[in-house]
């Protein structure tokens, strides 16, 4: 292959645009837990959540579909907290010309950021559900894989929907409180199966495979908007 | 023997009828310009003018509304990676991380091209910055800040170097070191684009254009 064809290190294609992207999603983290105070409050805010609905509820039985709502409303929070400053703080501080200026695809910026954006929801919401356990009832009754599988598509889900409006709002005025107002609505999607799912985990009574079915096929849907609509976004 | 090779391959820029709008506002008007590979340019004008604009479609980060981009012969909007790969960019913007230490900030960017390890002591010794290779790039002064985003923009030596206001805001001993390197790298035959508001370096420069409300209105070259 001639040398102007050539990606980085030797690889090409998909495996040169997957390095990129862990190249990408490893300086967030980097940054991100150099100043922790940002994960220390995600960390706190869901903490608090759970703690005032434990207190408000604990003592009674607490129906399965209150908890699952709970834990993906708070998942919902968390994403928007992480995704507020992500494409925004990088065209605030300039950083975005360089990320441009880097021989990689703008899919590959966006990949950097969502698995960024997945590994850190996926942190603080273990520990969101770590407090879950302790102040409500969460009796998953050895059914770990299901409830991780849930979670984890649930999270990726968010977490993909959340760096794509990120992306298509940063250049706009009031681009954080935008990114929120936007999340919501489309976000409905990820959230109305994810809280069946696990409700239906949670009181082991109800079926969860039709619930993951759409949440799969709006992970997909999404991914492929993205796909076809992002180098759009990121050109001026 | 071997047959020259066609003119369009010795040029590294090649605009023709460049136009770019925000929103009803035209910044670059029908702007058509090769730049020679091996050319130092500048690129003169008032605030406004369009040379940091004209300077980022040379960079791919913003597309033109009208007219064409070639650069080494390759169309940006084809080959935008294999492009941008050739090219060094340092903008009035420093792309550095703030939280990021100065080395970490030159392998976060070099490990996108195939840049050896002893490559970024070396920027770091020709951009005088070993001693703060472990310092976050938040907390250095600005002047610090441009020489390392200049040593960023050079770690993969680039064959296109774009430079908006270089010198802008710098202490004399950094604008010294700045235009001693820069003088070295056009004698490395490599091709510089710098915007500047003064001609006061005239001389230190192959070419000059002048621009005004988006147009080229001077186009000079100096004898060598």
């Amino acid at each position: 292959m001639p040398p102007e064809l050539r990606h980085d290190h030797g690889r090409y294609g998909w495996s040169a645009g997957l390095h990129h992207v862990w190249l990408l999603a490893i300086k967030d983290l980097r940054s991100e837990f150099r100043r922790p105070y940002e994960v220390i409050s995600l960390i706190t805010f869901s903490l608090g959540a759970v703690l005032i609905a434990g207190l408000t509820l604990g003592g009674g039985r607490v129906p399965p579909e209150m908890v699952a709502s709970l834990i993906w409303i708070l998942l919902l929070f968390l994403t928007m907290l992480t995704y507020t400053t992500s494409f925004a703080r990088e065209s605030d501080r300039g950083t975005l010309g360089g990320l441009k200026s880097l021989p990689c695809s703008p899919l590959a910026i966006l990949g950097g950021k969502v698995v960024y954006g997945t590994l850190l929801i996926l942190l603080v919401g273990s520990v969101l559900i770590f407090f879950t356990a302790l102040f409500l009832p969460l009796d998953l009754e050895g059914r770990y894989a299901e409830f991780l599988l849930i979670f984890a598509l649930g999270a990726t889900g968010l977490s993909l929907t959340a760096a794509f409006v990120s992306g298509l709002v940063m250049f706009s005025e009031g681009s954080t409180l935008l990114l929120s107002f936007l999340l919501i609505p489309v976000s409905v999607p990820i959230l109305l199966p994810a809280v069946r799912a696990m409700t239906a985990l949670l009181s082991g009574t109800g079926e969860m495979i039709p619930a993951l079915q759409l949440l799969i096929a709006y992970l997909g849907l999404i991914l492929a908007v993205t796909l076809l609509t992002f180098a759009c976004v990121l050109q001026e | 023997m071997a047959e020259n090779p066609p003119e369009a391959d010795l040029r590294a820029v090649e605009l023709t009828g460049v136009s770019k709008r925000y929103g009803i506002r035209y910044v670059l008007r029908r702007i058509s310009l090769h730049i020679p590979r091996g050319e130092f340019l500048v690129l003169l004008g008032h605030n406004g003018a369009g040379k940091t604009t004209l300077l980022r479609i040379m960079s791919t980060q913003v597309s033109p509304t009208r007219g064409t981009v070639r650069l080494f012969s390759q169309d940006p909007r084809v080959e935008g990676s294999t492009t941008r790969r050739r090219i060094g960019l340092v903008t009035h913007e420093s792309f550095l991380y703030p939280e990021l230490t100065v080395l970490e900030n030159l392998q976060f960017y070099g490990q996108f091209y195939p840049v050896a390890e002893s490559r970024y002591q070396e920027m770091l010794e020709m951009f005088e910055l070993r001693s703060f290779a472990g310092v976050r790039a938040g907390s250095l002064s600005f002047g610090l800040r441009r020489r390392v985003d200049m040593a960023r923009a050079l770690l993969h030596d680039p064959e296109l170097v774009l430079l908006d206001e270089p010198f802008a805001g710098l202490d004399e001993r950094t604008t010294r070191l700045l235009g001693e390197y820069l003088a070295a790298l056009k004698e490395t035959g490599i091709t510089l684009a710098m915007t500047s508001h003064s001609k006061e370096k005239a001389g230190f420069y192959d070419r000059a254009i002048t621009l005004e409300m988006g147009s080229i209105v001077q186009d000079v070259r100096y004898a060598a």
